[in-house]
């Protein structure tokens, strides 16, 4: 078989690394099969006393196999491949549902909530499982640069695994949130990458989660006169971006 | 608030039996005291905390209408 291209991350998780190098991939999480080399010590409640190491290599298009309905999720076990048939299981639209008008609801919010499996990004082979939520006086489930959001898409991802045995990519958006700041984040890659070409040097981008340095990264992929990459710890990471030649 | 840590830790444990959820109210803090079986400890807690960091942020979404602060703890 092929030598397939590998990548090897050192970072303080597993999330981490994956995330890291699916962004150094211009990849998606989920196109990447991972092999957790080294886990690490846990230290004392979570607090890693050595990093974590693993191997992301890139899914095969086509046969990837479809993740066994009762593949365990431990932590460290390896996250199984998207499957690359459409899905179009009612359950798990029910449960993405279900899950977060509970959390709504327990929040004192009131807002309607929708579930449908999104397209297929044919870029990557994941399939998006989008959750709408609207409703009067959302910002304070945005949060500041969307972290209140970031919980609860995150605990929902967890919830719907757990009750599914699967993960399943669970997108949630609240009143357009997600859409507008993509937008804003792509317009800003532009102008950042115009001044870094124009006065030949190296721009440095405020400190940004995981998924919008990706928004960052493969807008500028295919840019001519830049490189992007990215610098810092932890909440401090932020894009660079640094004019070729 | 309650309801909410109980809610989310029920469903991501596998013995939801021994989740016990305790709030102490003050004039300026609502604090949580979350418990669950020893063995799961890690998930309500999660790599480096990120579980129980993603269930702080959203208390806070509730504690900060209130104009109080919000705490977890997990025992």
């Amino acid at each position: 078989m092929e030598k397939k291209p590998s990548l090897e991350v050192i970072a303080p998780t597993v999330e981490e690394a994956v995330t890291r190098g699916a962004a150094e991939l211009g990849l998606r999480e989920d196109d990447l099969q991972v092999e957790v080399l080294d886990e690490g010590s846990r230290g004392f409640l979570g607090i890693s006393a050595r990093q974590v190491r693993v191997r992301l290599t890139v899914a095969p298009a086509g046969d990837v196999p479809a993740p066994k309905k009762e593949a365990a999720l431990k932590d460290g076990a390896p996250i199984p491949a998207t499957e690359s048939a459409t899905d179009d299981d009612p359950e798990a639209v029910q449960a993405a549902h279900d899950t977060v008008a509970e959390l709504v609801e327990r929040l004192g919010l009131e807002a309607q909530v929708s579930a449908k499996w999104g397209p297929k990004d044919p870029d990557a082979r994941i399939q998006p499982l989008l959750v709408d939520v609207n409703g009067d006086d959302l910002g304070i489930l945005i949060g500041r640069r969307g972290e209140a959001l970031t919980a609860l898409q995150y605990i929902t991802r967890l919830i719907v695994a757990k009750e599914l045995k699967r993960p399943v990519a669970v997108v949630i958006d609240i009143e357009g949130y997600r859409a507008r700041r993509e937008q804003q984040l792509r317009q800003l890659a532009r102008k950042i990458a115009t001044q870094a070409s124009d006065l030949d040097r190296t721009m440095e981008l405020e400190p940004m989660p995981p998924n919008e340095r990706r928004i960052i990264h493969v807008e500028l992929r295919d840019n001519p006169s830049v490189t992007t990459e990215s610098v810092g710890e932890g909440s401090n990471r932020k894009v660079t971006v640094i004019p070729k030649g | 608030m309650k309801e909410l840590i109980e809610y989310i830790a029920r469903s991501l444990v596998d013995d939801p039996t021994e989740v016990s959820v305790t709030l102490r109210e003050t004039e300026r803090e609502s604090r949580i005291e979350l418990s669950v079986a020893a063995e799961d400890m890690g998930r309500v807690i999660g790599r480096q905390g990120r579980v129980a960091n993603a269930m702080r942020t959203l208390m806070r979404v509730i504690s900060s209408r209130q104009g109080v602060r919000s705490s977890l703890d997990i025992v």
